[in-house]
């Protein structure tokens, strides 16, 4: 091995154990965040209700959360020992259903937060990267959308393309939650743009692809993954309040659709059983990816941790 | 009797690591009508004496020992609301970051007329009108631009809208914090030479904040220099300059160019002042000082008279 | 001033004109035929001529998209199929009732979370200020039509203390002796609950804004220099502190319009509130795509121009701001 290629190599470890480093304390300061604790610990109450969500079909077909219906159950029944969380006005179990709520909230959640992401960071990296007549148009378009409300564009288009599928409306919630996302990331790159490393790239021939993807893109990334907790949260709610006005994807089980059962089927006023839970878990996700935002925004912006060190 | 008159004072932030020891055992004495000049780098407790004349310590802070004596009256020992009548009636002071001390949403004549009216219900909105006016000629602002907000200032001039501000209850001691270190040289002159002006004319006594020694010798009587939270030299302007004993103060000296004289080579000092969380037990300069010895690490330095003003805190001096 | 209105409401033109020409091109690449879906079946037809002409179904695509923006200019916005009758005359009276309501919710929200805000950073880490900070995390984490129906069934099905649903109550609007007052005091009865949802899940976000803004702006000089001048704690409060702390709420209440538009909707269809967030609700459920597509406009316009509002306001609150 030569000698360059002896210091390239151990300049690099010495970057993995600096990056190392820096997740290992910010790990030290999420941890002693009790939002960020709470919302954690929920997330992973909400995981594991993911998870389970497979089991209750397999012991028996009547836990089926959408097809399954137990056959001696002709109405809406409170809890029992077949039923723990009773069941809906044709005899489905509640419970299979909460669990199964759960794994579509993480998977329109995830899946919408991180495309709006993705989307926001190429949109923020573009417009701050290039400038001029670019940025002006990008910035303009991101404008335009972020003040409509997504919930009734989603709708609209529903409107004229009929019923959405689930993975329509997180297409669809993605397309119209990137703004938010691209302004700051933007923002970040104007700042980084004046920074000497990236004129040094410059200098030395990197290209601005290469620019982009290698030194703006990790500097950049750890907002954008804070952003997209956030994200997260409205892709949820979007999706269950689209659901709750019967506009959700009739093949899917999930919180928003269970509380649009009990109210379509007047059942709110007698059925605390199952008006209860979903809207206790809708509200409780939501919570809890925000906490962890909060918590992880703390962690990444040193002004705001040392407000709670003085005091 | 002195104006004011600051005995053992120590003064330390709670934080997150421990008890930060901002201040240690400082002595400090101003005549009326006289100034003092507070130099030492960034960091060394200065802005922290000043805050506490004022009893203005962040919620964080307190003072640990020692007391502080304005006009006969010990300041330290206060509650908030006798506090609330001194401030400014009394005491006045100029920031460190001027540019940022006028509230940008409320007008300057507001901001004049506040302080007034609160400490002298007694006068009528024109008399304190007419005292503002007259104010604001005294620092040479325009009157037609009492009115305006803020922003509508360059640096210099919401400078001097602060001194006003600082004279409009005619304090007798005036904490000047870094008055000029946000604005460009020419103007930093001017404003310094009126401010020496005004205090000889009012007969204020004034605390002057620096990081900079060559402009507190010009402007001050007497100069002390803070390190790490201790006083370590004290004396009359010109000897502290000119004759400085303390290695700090020389590589204080040496590291400005002065106003007035041509601009020599700087010579940063290296190294880095001491942590101030815990204790220590020697000269807290040793680290950087070309004296070191031995025992300047674990004896705690004594006061040496130089003359029967000028003092310093070193053995090997 | 006067010219940064007029620009800002140029622009609100020009989204709104975007968002048309948006929707024309939606429509025909929809699928279904254009006609089919703009006109009733049940109409005679002589008068579904009638209205073919009118939108210019028949003419060459280019020129339908000019009738179709000069029909909107001059709010025609067609015959909704559910209803038989023009769109226009449907919604027009349904605009007032959303407009008081998302107001009202706003701006009650917005006051309400401002000055507890303020006294929460004040009062920072004390029993108060975790308080309320907790009850803003949660309340404004609350899943909305959930939240509506919780307090449907507690106040209005179990208490009995208001109405369950709709505007106003017949006996007071067929009544002829009823004079304004109360038939005002009757719809204020109404709207406690929509209200009480909106604000809810509102007023949580704008004070934990106000929160943290408020926690910055004390950290300013100015508020030292407040502070020294021996001014009491009040007036540091409320004349020094808290004016500059409004201005990032006020923007996140301009950001924020849009969801609370999208409450509003929600609200209006739990509570039947008859607002045109419900008329889209509905108009979407029932296919009938003139009368959606002027409700979602007229929702967009009314959002737009809250927002300029907004901007307006913060440029009359900050002074450094001049146009
Ligand atoms: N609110 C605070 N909390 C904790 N430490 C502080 C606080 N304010 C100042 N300090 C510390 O006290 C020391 C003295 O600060 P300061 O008085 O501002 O110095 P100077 O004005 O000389 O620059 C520094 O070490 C600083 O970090
Ligand atoms: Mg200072």
């Amino acid at each position: 091995m030569s000698v360059q290629q002896a210091t390239l190599q151990s300049l690099k470890a010495g970057r993995r154990a600096l990056w190392r480093q820096r997740l290992a304390e910010n790990w030290r300061v999420f941890r002693g965040n009790l939002l960020g604790k709470i919302g954690l610990s929920l997330l992973v109450m909400f995981g594991l209700m993911a998870g389970l969500s497979y089991i209750p079909p397999l012991i028996d077909p009547m836990y089926h959360p959408m097809t399954g219906v137990d056959p001696l159950v002709v109405k809406s029944t409170g809890p029992s020992l077949t039923h723990w969380l009773g069941t809906d006005f044709m005899g489905r179990d509640i419970l299979s259903q909460l669990l199964a709520g759960a794994r579509v909230a993480f998977m329109v959640g995830v899946s919408a937060a991180f495309m709006s992401v993705v989307l926001g960071t190429a949109v923020g990296m573009t417009a701050g990267y290039l400038g001029k007549t670019t940025d002006t148009l990008l910035m303009r378009l991101a404008d335009m959308i972020m003040v409509l409300p997504t919930l009734l564009v989603v709708l609209m288009l529903a409107a004229l393309f009929g019923q959405l599928s689930i993975w329509m409306i997180v297409l669809m919630i993605a397309l119209f939650r990137w703004p938010g996302v691209s302004r700051v990331i933007r923002a970040q790159t104007l700042s980084l743009k004046q920074r000497p490393f990236i004129d040094a790239a410059r200098v030395a021939g990197a290209s601005h692809t290469r620019i982009i993807f290698r030194h703006i893109m990790p500097n950049v990334l750890p907002l954008a993954f804070l952003y997209m907790t956030f994200r997260v949260t409205s892709a949820i709610v979007i999706e269950a309040g689209l659901a709750f006005l019967g506009f959700g994807d009739p093949g899917t089980v999930s919180w928003g659709m269970m509380l649009q059962w009990v109210w379509k089927t007047g059942h709110m006023f007698t059925a605390p059983y199952w008006l209860l839970p979903p809207g206790i878990c809708i509200s409780l996700i939501t919570l809890s990816f925000y906490m962890l935002g909060r918590a992880m925004d703390e962690v990444l912006d040193p002004r705001l941790r040392d407000e709670t060190q003085a005091g | 009797m002195a104006l004011l008159k600051v005995e053992n004072l120590s003064i330390g932030y709670r934080t997150a690591g421990g008890m930060l020891k901002a201040v240690d055992g400082v002595n400090l004495s101003l005549e009326e009508g006289r100034s003092l000049g507070l130099v030492g780098e960034s960091g060394c407790g200065k802005t922290t004496i000043g805050m506490a004349l004022m009893g203005l310590l962040p919620p964080n802070g307190s003072i640990t020992g020692g007391r502080i004596v304005l006009d006969g009256v010990e300041i330290s020992a206060l509650d908030e609301e006798e506090l609330r009548k001194v401030r400014w009636s009394q005491v006045a002071m100029i920031f460190q970051a001027a540019m940022n001390a006028l509230n940008p949403v409320i007008r300057v004549s507001a901001q004049m007329t506040e302080a007034i009216r609160t400490h002298r219900p007694d006068m009528d909105e024109q008399a304190i009108m007419q005292r503002v006016e007259g104010l604001f000629n005294l620092v040479g602002l325009p009157l037609e631009r009492l009115h305006d907000f803020p922003h509508q200032y360059s640096g210099g001039m919401k400078q001097r809208a602060i001194i006003a501000m600082a004279l409009a209850l005619n304090p007798k001691l005036i904490i000047a914090d870094e008055p000029t270190t946000a604005l460009d040289v020419i103007v930093q002159d001017q404003i310094l030479k009126e401010t020496k002006v005004l205090q000889e004319q009012f007969d204020i006594g004034i605390i002057f904040i620096s990081h900079d020694i060559s402009i507190v010798a010009e402007v001050c009587h007497d100069i002390g220099v803070m390190y790490a939270g201790q006083l370590v030299e004290a004396g009359p302007a010109q000897e502290v300059f000119f004759n400085s004993k303390h290695p700090y103060t020389r590589a204080l000296v040496g590291s400005f160019p002065t106003l007035a004289g041509p601009k020599s080579k700087l010579t940063p000092i290296p190294g880095e002042p001491p942590n101030l969380i815990g204790a220590i037990p020697g000269c807290r300069f040793c680290d950087r000082c070309p004296k070191d010895t031995a025992s300047c690490k674990l004896e705690p330095p004594k006061w040496q008279e130089i003359n029967e003003r000028h003092w310093v805190l070193c053995d090997h001096c | 001033m006067r010219k940064y209105i007029a620009k800002r409401l140029a622009q609100v033109v020009v989204i709104l004109f975007f968002i048309l020409t948006v929707l024309f091109v939606l429509f025909r690449l929809a699928p279904g035929d254009p006609v089919s879906r703009m006109v009733d079946p049940e109409m005679t037809p002589e008068d579904a001529q009638h209205l073919i002409e009118q939108l210019g179904l028949d003419e060459p695509i280019w020129k339908q998209y000019l009738i179709y923006l000069k029909n909107f200019a001059s709010g025609e916005f067609g015959y909704s199929i559910h209803y038989g009758e023009p769109v226009a005359r449907v919604i027009w009276d349904k605009l007032p009732n959303t407009i008081l309501l998302f107001t009202t919710a706003v701006l009650l929200s917005a006051m309400v979370g401002i000055s507890w805000g303020k006294i929460a950073a004040w009062k920072k880490g004390k029993g108060a200020d975790i308080g309320m900070t907790i009850a803003a995390l949660v309340t404004h984490t609350l899943f909305l039509p959930w939240l509506a129906l919780l307090l449907v069934w507690v106040f209005a099905y179990q208490l009995d203390w208001f109405p369950i649903t709709g505007m106003v109550s017949e006996e007071v609007f067929l009544d002829p002796d009823a004079g304004f007052w109360a038939k005002a005091v009757d719809v204020g009865y109404h709207m406690v609950l929509p209200l009480a949802t909106l604000f809810l899940i509102h007023f949580g976000s704008y004070l934990l804004v106000m929160r943290s803004s408020m926690l910055e702006t004390l950290k300013e000089d100015y508020i030292v220099l407040a502070r020294a001048k021996g001014l009491s704690d009040r007036a540091i409060r409320n004349k020094h502190a808290a004016p500059n702390a409004w201005l990032p709420v006020v923007t996140s209440v301009g950001l924020s319009l849009a969801f609370s538009i999208n409450g509003g909707a929600l609200t209006e269809t739990v509570f039947s509130w008859p607002g045109i967030g419900r008329e889209l609700v509905f108009a979407v459920s029932q296919n009938d795509y003139p009368l959606a597509q002027a409700s979602f406009l007229l929702i967009a316009t009314v959002v737009l121009f809250s927002n300029v509002v907004v901007d307006v306001l913060y440029a009359f609150l900050d002074p450094r701001i001049r146009y």
